[in-house]
């Protein structure tokens, strides 16, 4: 009886020395965020307007827009934020939320904007109003292979 | 078989018992009785109308306060030009005041009270998405406590700020902050009153007709030369000269901010409407003004006059099928 209690002292003892042992720090790599870069030609592959889908309506194969250090070209124009080349910016270069288009001689535009990875893919997707403020768009781009 | 049939007549007296307790239970919640609204009204004028509710309680909660939604177009920017009181001899004289977004319906699954509303009844059988529901609440709070509530709900909107003519169906809506559009054991707590069309004259815009269909309709109502706009030629509502033709086209006038008219009237890829189905009669093209009318950067299009034609470019379908154009405005208001 008594060797039994023992045997249950050493198991509860070896239970607390596993439990104690599963607990180890792990030690994290500061991984460094890579910096997001957009240059690049990129087309429309996807666009709504008020949540209508557009890509059965209008041909939106043939825009395209160069991005390159720090300005931009537009080639085959759609409604688009700018209508005329000049420079872009990103609010943060790690973690863009934001992008200004300063066409040339005119004022900066800011809008909302996202850059998730598709099938392994980068995209970019902007929201922005090119007419009435109540008609808002969203373009799904993508790079030109 | 004979006593067959009793036993049927017995439940037959059963289930109408239980329909008419169902009936009598069922006896609670918030109900508009009528609407009295003018039939016309000129732009700019400050409309009354009246809303008499009557509102049945069951049980024992609340307080609640009341809500109440109104249907109107988006130009009219009801929020800013509308006065909303009401009047009940139980609970008094009071007003109500607009809901701003900050007010979230219980039962709304996060949605705004606008937002809910839409959600819940559309557009009240209105043709052009182009209207709101704009939400009120009542100042004070009534409790369901078995107590029958009635009065009236009086509005005064000065229509037509956007300076256009129309044809629109107003909608009313009430329910109570506690419940919202939902149904239970003790009856149903909103009620909705679609009205017939209501004209407004005497305007210098457009004529926007909400209540009847139109032979083109374009989308989005609103919209800068600057936007996509998808024109959709609705062959089912009127017999037109192009009734059996497979494909239409666009034939259209640009007026321009700079005094000039740009004209594209040809039977190409470019103006081809497609129809939407192989039988639907429905045909639809998407442009975008500023590159059909190949505009300078300079140059804004102010208003669009066109026709519907057929492939020869000979027959043309105008406004209301006559050789009229039809006219689109570009703007934002």
């Amino acid at each position: 009886m008594k060797k039994n209690y023992n045997i249950k002292r050493m198991l509860l003892l070896m239970l607390v020395v596993l439990m104690a042992a599963a607990c180890k720090t792990e030690k994290v790599l500061p991984k460094q965020e890579a910096l997001k870069d957009i240059s690049g030609s990129w087309q429309v592959i996807k666009a709504t307007r008020n949540g209508t889908d557009l890509s059965t309506l209008v041909d939106l194969s043939q825009f395209r827009i160069n991005f390159d250090g720090v300005g931009y070209k537009l080639m085959n124009k759609l409604p688009f934020i700018v209508t005329q080349d000049g420079a872009f910016s990103l609010d943060d270069p790690l973690y863009p939320y934001k992008i200004t288009f300063t066409a040339a001689g005119g004022t900066p535009i800011s809008t909302a904007f996202t850059y998730p990875i598709v099938n392994g893919k980068r995209q970019l997707s902007l929201t922005f109003s090119p007419g009435c403020t109540n008609n808002s768009y969203i373009y799904v781009l993508q790079r030109v292979n | 078989m004979r006593s067959y049939l009793h036993i049927k007549g017995k439940n037959l007296w059963r289930a109408c018992a239980c329909l008419i307790l169902g009936i009598v239970l069922a006896c609670c919640g918030e109900e508009i009785t009528g609407v009295d609204q003018p039939a016309t009204a000129t732009v700019g004028a400050t409309v009354p109308i009246t809303v008499h509710i009557n509102i049945p309680t069951a049980g024992n909660g609340g307080p609640d306060n009341l809500i109440f939604g109104f249907l109107v177009p988006k130009g009219w920017k009801a929020a800013q030009n509308t006065k909303v009181t009401y009047n009940s001899p139980a609970l008094g004289g009071g007003t109500m005041t607009l809901l701003t977004d900050a007010t979230l319906p219980k039962n709304g699954g996060g949605l705004t009270w606008p937002a809910y509303m839409k959600k819940t009844f559309g557009i009240g059988g209105n043709l052009i998405d182009d209207m709101e529901w704009v939400a009120y609440q009542s100042d004070k709070a009534y409790s369901h406590n078995g107590n029958t509530f009635s009065g009236d709900i009086l509005i005064n909107i000065k229509v037509g700020a956007d300076n256009n003519n129309m044809l629109v169906k107003l909608g009313y809506v009430i329910t109570d902050s506690g419940n919202g559009f939902t149904s239970d054991g003790n009856g149903t707590y909103y009620s909705k009153v679609i009205t017939p069309c209501f004209e407004v004259t005497g305007g210098a815009g457009d004529i926007v007709d909400f209540c009847n269909p139109q032979l083109t309709i374009v989308d989005p109502p609103k919209s800068l030369d600057n936007d996509f706009v998808t024109l959709t030629f609705d062959g089912t509502v009127a017999n037109t000269q192009l009734g059996k033709e497979t494909e239409v086209y666009l034939c259209a006038t640009a007026y321009t901010s700079d005094g000039k008219t740009i004209t594209v009237c040809e039977q190409t890829d470019k103006t081809r409407m497609v129809q939407t189905s192989a039988t639907s009669k429905r045909y639809q093209v998407t442009i975008w003004p500023k590159s059909f009318f190949n505009t300078t950067d300079a140059q804004t299009i102010t208003k669009m006059e066109y026709f519907i034609t057929d492939k020869a470019g000979t027959t043309k379908v105008g406004y209301g099928n006559t050789p009229a154009p039809f006219v689109y405005t570009f703007k934002c208001g």
